[in-house]
């Protein structure tokens, strides 16, 4: 296989189907998902094309099954999902049956919808006029004042001429209902239209009101406008109109009134029955579609995503066959043979259909078979760019690089335990929580990425333990070297007290694990001696790891025949790289065997132990840079040697020069090479045309390849010198950026020990009873801290680091990324993100 | 200066705006819709552009007035939703687009009482950009004294109202009087709102256009006012004052008799007198309307070409609803078969 390390071989096929089998055999291709078909008619316009009546069927019946969903969902009925396995594609003829059931069940429910609303109109038409007549009632009540009603209503206006008693005159009013946040607007209206002759009474409906076009729930008012006269009164129920409020007829008597109340009432009470019995029906519809929605609509997906493949293929000129193009994994060929036999024999069709391996010259697309494990990994990489086809896979490496290099800037015991902890659960439960389909899109990427986090937890685990780092605090697990030989007079009188290696303090075996857990209680040199450690450790993790990636890009040189690439750019850059930065990870590596304690000899001064002892260490760093500026640094100290080992001064002199020399070779070789493959390539192309002539056939090939290459030269130059300095000036800062490593181990420890000094070990102090009851809140908010920034947020950080470590220090060696993703004809996907864009 | 601080407040409806405007259709477009056989076909072409799947759900036998009302519907949700996101002054410049429509409902509500019809039956037909709290209660006014008093005294509209409370009673000729001097205020305030308070580079925009609107409406109604009872005088009260024709042109066209003379006015202007020239009423020629609206395109996708103002606002909303315009005329083509003319639409990219 090997699809791990390079992409699939894919190759172009043609593929010949009988108009017949066609249906069946593209379903077959799309269950399998392997088959990426290529447009074949990308002129032709969508409507133009020779399946589009059908497409158009299936936007027809995904239409009518949205309305099914939507009046479904109002309704709260839970759609069943699809038990067991996909529903495959229905035949062709299946098509028309399928139509027929959704639109009997369309109308069906239109037509229960339809009596619904009217029914429902109709029962707000009564409940309305049950709230007016009660409403109202206190109106009059208070209008009259147990007086006789119309001689109420006109002793406004007679009292302003009490002598002359003209006959009664009536007060009309019309009663009715309004949206409550129309009022303002009405009244106002109302003054202004009638110039202030109109009395206005108003009471809000407590119960909100459905209304029966929308379904919302809305707030009415019931108000009663009293007027006089005719003129007023058409005027007053324009407005009315105006404002969509509705009229009811009010009878004055209170008699009248009661007995309508009553009337009402009854009709209420019938009307909720067949309101009742037609909910009750619309019920039934809509559950037993219910049952088969989700069917239905996979089945509609898969039909019209036949079709819509059908579209891209060519009709050839006897239009008894269809052609396609598509790309297909060439170890694939087998089983897509097998499934087109399968949907030739399905559809009863003769002739089997014929799969063409094509010559092209088109870039194939990229494929990486993925499982669930490593697709997380792969889509790393993808997100940084597709691989170019065929080219060194990085994905594998990364699999335990990326939780290593991570873990590197994480390593705590317990934040690492928890990720772990986390990780494994999202693993362990990963059928069910699938099975759930949560939307939150934060929980996707975490759950997406669950076994990178089980990883980056476990190996943030090792680490701690490396670090012996847990919450900040230390495990004494197999004894400390160490130990005091001070008395306890000294230990009292003095803040810092040193521990001496050459002496008794140290047993002379090193703890056996990580780092000795004596460093916890070093307050004045833990941090020196951890930065020395780690700093060094980032270092040769980074140069360990770029040279991989060079050595990465010596497979693709191989595999892709590019021997130039190997001579002037492979060699010369992995010399550019071990003569400066592999050499500055050996002089680490010596500085800490070669120069040490001296057991037994504390205070010696034979010069033998003292050159040898940590006093004359030399530092790395001006060490390289000495070497890197052809210097020597005043000896400071006479006791000690200048160099490290004999022949150092010669031999980085040479280690440089080789270094320097890379540079023009990286920078020339390859153009200068090119060149000169044209001049030749040119002269002989000028023999085979006059030799082509001569014979009197068409030699035309070589020569627009050269040509081809010719106008390119200076651009070869161009993008040799950018290479070169990438790399050049690339090797410097990568180098320096793997600090990043020690940086963010440093700021993860600090924290950790921040929030245990600050807040838990507050706790810890109190003494008696209350310490409980205080220890109980604080480390509440140490859990949350721990968790929420220390996990969290710093894991995000570290992982982002991690993330640009490989991207940019890591892929920048040797990868490309300038392919184009293989997508395959699957129903698979295509259910998905139906599914997923519906919501 | 203004340019510097213009992104604060509307520097992301701006970009929004450009992003709609990239929307429209492109003539590649105009020239596959005009291709369609039935109006599925429309609608499947449609569902490739930026409309997306906008008549997704309508049932199939499509009318065209369904696409109509779907085509409007985005564009008022589009532009509800930028007008909802403004602030000051954007808010009024955005405000004040909307009041064209109220004056359009009116005037259609007020014709449609006049004529008997119910209410009821006209709210639908009104534009929803232009829709006011009283709107419906307008057939309650007989005179248009009583249309300031009653319904209009509290919309925006009442100061462009004040100028027409003196006519009589509501006719057909005196509605028509009242729309026209509705819009000249309109126009005129509007004009004045760009040029006096926001300035700059809006008004150098804004103007433009607004001149040329009042211009058309000045020589439209002159064109019109042949053959009816409307006095000269009468007719150069409803000339809005804030166009290039002002005031030589105006004053020649209140004396105009008849089409020529109109023609001959516009010689005198550039612009107009090319747009004179290409039209005709000939079979196959482009009618004069046609060639106001092609100007009005072009002075548009212009307002485009510059940045920080709130011109591309007023421009998004008026091109798009040529495109509406556009989709509608092919789609009435199409459905009555009718394909001699479809042609006709304007094209704006």
């Amino acid at each position: 296989m090997g699809s791990l390390f390079r992409s699939e071989e894919m190759t172009l096929c043609q593929l010949f189907l009988q108009s017949e089998a066609a249906y069946a055999c593209v379903s077959e291709l799309g269950e399998l998902g392997l088959v990426q078909f290529r447009d074949l008619n990308p002129d032709v316009n969508a409507f133009q094309r020779k399946f589009v009546n059908e497409v158009r069927r299936c936007d027809e019946m995904e239409r009518k099954l949205r309305y099914l969903e939507k009046e479904i969902r109002r309704d709260d009925i839970p759609m069943l999902e699809i038990p067991g396995e996909c529903p495959e594609a229905p035949q062709p003829r299946e098509m028309i049956d399928l139509e027929a059931t959704f639109e009997k069940l369309e109308n069906e429910l239109r037509e229960v919808n339809q009596n619904a609303e009217a029914l429902k109109r109709n029962y707000l038409e009564l409940t309305e006029l049950k709230h007016i007549l009660r409403k109202t009632q206190v109106f009059f009540d208070e209008h009259e004042g147990g007086a006789n009603p119309t001689d109420s209503m006109t002793r406004a206006l007679i009292s302003d001429d009490p002598n002359k008693q003209i006959g009664q005159v009536q007060l009309g009013f019309v009663a009715g209902v309004i949206l409550r946040e129309r009022i303002p607007a009405f009244e106002r209206m109302l003054w202004r239209a009638c110039r202030g002759n109109v009395f206005l009474r108003q009471a809000e409906i407590d119960t909100p009101l459905e209304d029966p076009a929308s379904s919302d729930e809305v707030y009415k008012s019931v108000f009663i406008i009293f007027f006089q006269g005719d003129q007023l009164k058409t005027r007053v129920k324009k407005i009315c109109e105006g404002f969509r409020a509705t009229l009811y007829p009010c009878p004055e008597a209170p008699a009248d009134r009661r007995e309508m109340a009553m009337g009402v009432m009854t009709r209420i009470e019938d009307l909720n029955t067949v309101l009742g019995q037609t909910q009750d029906h619309r019920h039934r519809v809509l559950v037993a579609a219910a049952k088969n929605i989700k069917n239905w609509f996979v089945k509609v997906r898969k039909i019209k995503a036949i079709y819509h493949t059908l579209n891209l293929f060519n009709l050839d000129v006897t239009q008894k066959c269809l052609i396609a193009e598509c790309w297909v994994p060439a170890l694939d060929m087998e089983t897509i043979q097998l499934a087109l036999r399968k949907g030739t024999e399905r559809s009863g069709s003769s002739v089997p259909p014929i799969l063409n391996r094509m010559e092209t010259l088109e870039d194939p697309p990229t494929y990486n078979r993925t499982n669930k494990f490593t697709s997380a990994f792969q889509n790393l990489i993808y997100a940084y760019g597709t691989a170019t086809y065929r080219e060194v896979n990085p994905a594998p490496y990364t699999i335990i690089t990326f939780p290593f290099l991570f873990a590197v800037m994480f390593g705590d015991l317990g934040h690492g335990a928890l990720m772990a902890a986390f990780g494994f659960w999202m693993c362990y439960k990963e059928k069910p929580l699938q099975a759930k389909k949560i939307d939150s899109e934060i929980w996707n990427i975490f759950f997406g990425g669950r076994y990178i986090i089980l990883l980056m937890g476990l190996f943030s685990m090792y680490t701690g333990l490396i670090y012996n780092d847990i919450f900040s605090k230390s495990l004494n697990i197999f004894g400390s070297s160490w130990r005091s030989n001070y008395n306890a007079s000294d230990l009292r009188d003095h803040k810092l007290l040193q521990l001496n290696p050459d002496s008794d303090d140290y047993t002379q075996t090193p703890y056996p694990f990580g780092i000795d857990p004596v460093w916890q209680l070093a307050e004045a040199n833990k941090i020196i001696f951890m930065n020395a450690y780690k700093m060094k450790i980032s270092i040769i993790i980074g140069v360990f790891h770029m040279l991989f990636g060079v050595c990465m890009s010596l497979w693709n040189h191989l595999y892709f025949k590019r021997r130039i690439s190997i001579y002037m750019e492979f060699i010369p850059q992995i010399l550019f790289l071990t003569l400066l930065f592999f050499y500055m990870v050996l002089l680490m590596f010596i500085k800490w065997t070669s120069y040490g304690p001296n057991p037994g000899n504390f205070g010696s001064q034979e010069s033998e132990y003292v050159k040898r002892s940590a006093f004359c260490a030399p530092s790395i760093l001006i060490t390289f840079i000495n070497m890197m500026l052809f210097k020597t640094d005043e000896n400071t100290r006479p006791q000690c040697d200048v160099t490290m080992y004999a022949g150092q001064l010669f031999l980085q002199k040479l280690f440089v020069i080789c270094a320097l020399l890379c540079v023009p070779v990286m920078l020339f070789g390859k153009p200068y090479y090119i060149m000169k493959e044209q001049k030749q390539r040119a002269a002989a192309g000028h023999q085979s045309i006059e030799g082509a002539a001569e014979n009197g056939t068409a030699g035309g090939a070589p020569v627009p390849a050269s040509a081809h290459h010719d106008e390119e030269i200076s651009e070869v130059f161009i993008h040799q010198a950018i290479h070169t300095i990438e790399y050049v000036l690339g090797s410097v800062s990568h180098t320096a950026s793997y600090l990043r490593l020690w940086a963010l181990s440093l700021a993860h420890a600090q924290l950790a020990e921040v929030a245990w000094n600050m807040l838990l070990r507050k706790g810890l102090m109190v003494a008696g009873y209350q310490g409980g009851i205080f220890l109980y809140v604080v480390f509440a908010g140490w859990a949350a801290i721990s968790v929420s920034i220390l996990v969290l947020m710093e894991g995000l950080s570290a992982f982002l680091h991690t993330l640009r470590l490989h991207w940019v220090e890591f892929q920048s060696k040797f990868y490309a990324g300038e392919g184009y993703l293989f997508q395959p004809f699957s129903f698979e996907v295509i259910l998905d993100s139906a599914g997923t864009s519906e919501e | 200066m203004k340019g510097s601080i213009f992104n604060i407040d509307a520097g992301y409806l701006e970009g929004l705006c450009r992003g709609f405007k990239c929307g429209i259709l492109k003539q590649s477009d105009y020239l596959n819709l005009v291709q369609c056989e039935t109006l599925e076909d429309l609608k499947l072409h449609l569902q490739g552009t930026d409309y997306g799947t906008f008549l997704a759900n309508e049932p199939s036998p499509l009318a065209v007035s369904t696409i109509d009302d779907k085509l409007r519907e985005k564009l008022v949700i589009e532009f509800q939703h930028i007008r909802n996101h403004s602030v000051e002054p954007m808010s009024t410049f955005l405000d004040f687009i909307t009041y064209s429509y109220m004056i359009d409902n009116i005037i259609l509500l007020i014709t449609g009482t006049l004529h008997q019809r119910p209410i009821s039956e006209l709210i639908p037909k009104c534009h929803p950009l232009g829709s006011f709290e009283q709107m419906e209660a307008i057939h309650v006014a007989a005179t248009p004294a009583e249309l300031y008093n009653a319904v209009l005294v509290d919309t925006p509209l009442a100061p462009f109202f004040v100028d027409c409370i003196s006519e009589q009673d509501l006719d057909e000729m005196n509605i028509e009087i009242i729309r026209n001097t509705l819009y000249k205020a309109y126009l005129e305030a509007f004009y004045d709102f760009c040029k006096n308070s926001i300035g700059g580079t809006t008004a150098d925009v804004m103007c433009e256009i607004l001149a040329f609107e009042a211009d058309r409406r000045a020589i439209i109604i002159t064109i019109n006012s042949f053959g009816t009872e409307l006095s000269k005088d009468d007719r150069a009260k409803l000339y809005p004052r804030c166009g290039k024709l002002n005031p030589d042109g105006l004053a020649a066209l209140a004396r105009a008799d008849d089409y020529e003379q109109v023609k001959a006015v516009a010689e005198y202007y550039a612009e107009y007198s090319a747009l004179f020239e290409g039209a005709g009423s000939n079979v196959g020629d482009k009618t004069l309307e046609d060639k106001f609206f092609e100007h009005e395109v072009s002075l548009n996708v212009m307002a485009f070409l510059q940045q920080f103002h709130f011109g591309v606002f007023y421009s998004y909303l008026k091109l798009k609803e040529q495109e509406c315009r556009n989709i509608v005329w092919i789609s009435e083509c199409v459905a009555q078969k009718h394909r001699a003319k479809i042609d006709n639409y304007i094209p704006i990219f």
